[in-house]
């Protein structure tokens, strides 16, 4: 009984800590996914692409990032870069966490995100870009007006656990010292020895995340695939 | 208006349009007909660069399309084509369906374009399903949507891929109207259809195509109750 009622204290005490860094990892979360939609986007197209100036250049990036584990990617960039520089260069270049965590997590996103709008484009029925080059439209145009909204809402439910595994695999940062979710219960933990409530917590509040995100996926898809059956 | 002299068409090893030459009048209806397999889409589709012919030339209106610097967009602005599974775009309405390319490609104002759009979902007997979905269409519905798409960028020829082929036989009837009134108005058309009764009434003249090349032609008279080719023969049998 006073063991559960010491850990129902230490949690209590954590959780504003836990929310704050919270917000961290929803932060990065979003802004990743963000950059990742464009980079994806861009490489999923070059994938496609006929032209190899565009295709094996986006061959490469996909297959290293989907080949190495993303904490190898988050110590490389955020330690090997600015010690490539130093040595280079003789001058000294320290990243900002979080913005490193940002730009690492974006860069491996929309390694994931092109395959996934790859997969999405590839589904729609060829009859589409027929119909739209048969209308005189360009490739762009038929791209944009015609395949890539239609794409788009495909690519809905696995863009959402791509989310999802974006949010838990940001964790990974603590490691360079970014303040978020899982490093604030760190750190509470190392003034107070009482891992097992707070991982609990750290646990429980990304369930959270991924619990509420998963809601406003399946909401969203709903909502855009109300006018689009066939 | 239209020259096509010696297409000829190879997917890899397989040789598909065996020097294929045919000349088409403006106004003029030509039914193609001819077992699966022989070439029927594949020499529609080179006629608006869908696929490109691997030899041959093809002339609209004087401007030879197989040239390599022609500017492919343009050719197919002058020739709607029209497919066997309709093709709607379905995150567009009816109405957007028949005004984007105009306002796209054209570049007409939005409000000119969907007049258009309208005036011609009413001449296919679609106004009233202007702000639907294509998913809340029949077959039917959708097929002449689709006709009245290709119609709205006001082509020079209009090619139809086996139009009712997809349709249940009840909706025939109601497309095969649509391409009448469109032939009545002096349309230029090219129809591959297995719909013979079609091809009697309508054509102006029938191609009978086998195994690549243009077997036999001449009027729906001429094909359907005088044809000199055993091949014609033997195929008419099977479908009349
Ligand atoms: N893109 C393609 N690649 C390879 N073979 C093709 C392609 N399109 C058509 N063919 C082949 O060309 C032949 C003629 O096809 P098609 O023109 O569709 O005939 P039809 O319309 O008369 O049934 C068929 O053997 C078909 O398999
Ligand atoms: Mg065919």
């Amino acid at each position: 009984m006073s063991l559960l009622s010491t850990y129902l204290e230490h949690i209590v005490k954590v959780l504003p800590d836990l929310v704050t860094g919270s917000l961290i990892t929803i932060e990065i979360t979003s802004f990743a996914l963000f950059f990742g939609m464009i980079l994806g986007t861009l490489a999923g197209l070059g994938k496609l692409s006929k032209k190899k100036l565009f295709r094996y250049p986006t061959i490469v990036y996909v297959d290293f990032i989907r080949g190495t584990p993303l904490l190898v990617q988050i110590l490389l960039f955020y330690y090997g870069i600015p010690g490539l520089y130093s040595n280079a260069t003789g001058n000294s270049l320290n990243f900002d966490p979080i913005l490193a965590g940002v730009i690492v997590c974006s860069i491996n996103s929309g390694a994931y995100i092109a395959e996934i709008v790859r997969a999405g484009i590839q589904s729609i029925d060829k009859g589409q870009m027929e119909a739209a080059r048969s209308l005189g439209m360009n490739e762009k145009m038929a791209m944009k007006e015609i395949i890539l909204p239609q794409a788009f809402r495909r690519i809905i439910p696995p863009l959402g656990n791509e989310f999802i595994a974006l949010l838990k695999d940001s964790s990974l940062l603590a490691v360079i010292g970014v303040h978020e979710l899982l490093k604030t219960g760190q750190l509470y933990i190392s003034r107070t020895f009482a891992a097992f409530p707070v991982y609990i917590a750290v646990a429980l509040m990304y369930l959270l995340l991924t619990i509420v995100i998963s809601r406003l996926v399946t909401y969203s898809e709903r909502r855009l695939g109300v006018s689009d059956r066939n | 208006m239209i020259e096509i002299k010696g297409l000829y068409k190879r997917f890899g090893d397989l040789e598909v349009l065996k020097g294929i030459s045919v000349d088409i009048k403006e106004n003029e209806v030509v039914c193609v007909i001819g077992p699966s397999g022989s070439g029927k889409s594949t020499f529609l589709r080179c006629i608006n660069l869908l696929e490109m012919p691997s030899s041959g030339d093809i002339i609209i209106d004087g401007q030879k399309i197989t040239d390599k610097d022609i500017n492919i967009n343009r050719i197919r602005e002058e020739a709607g084509m029209v497919f066997q599974h309709f093709n709607l775009f379905p995150h567009k309405t009816t109405m957007e369906n028949v005004a984007l390319a105009p306002i796209k490609v054209r570049k007409l104002p939005k409000e000119e374009a969907e007049k258009r759009a309208l005036d011609l979902l009413n001449k296919v007997g679609l106004a009233d399903k202007a702000n639907v979905y294509p998913s809340a269409l029949s077959g039917g519905q959708k097929q002449r949507v689709a006709i009245a798409r290709a119609l709205a960028m006001r082509p020079k020829v209009m090619l139809f891929d086996e139009p009712t082929s997809a349709l249940d036989p009840e909706m025939v009837g109601e497309v095969l109207g649509v391409m009448k009134d469109l032939a009545q108005a002096g349309m230029t058309m090219i129809v591959v259809t297995h719909e013979m009764g079609f091809a009697r009434e309508v054509a102006d003249r029938v191609l009978f195509m086998d195994e690549g090349t243009i077997m036999e032609q001449g009027t729906p008279s001429d094909i359907f109750s005088n044809a000199q080719h055993e091949r014609t023969k033997s195929f008419l049998s099977k479908v009349l």
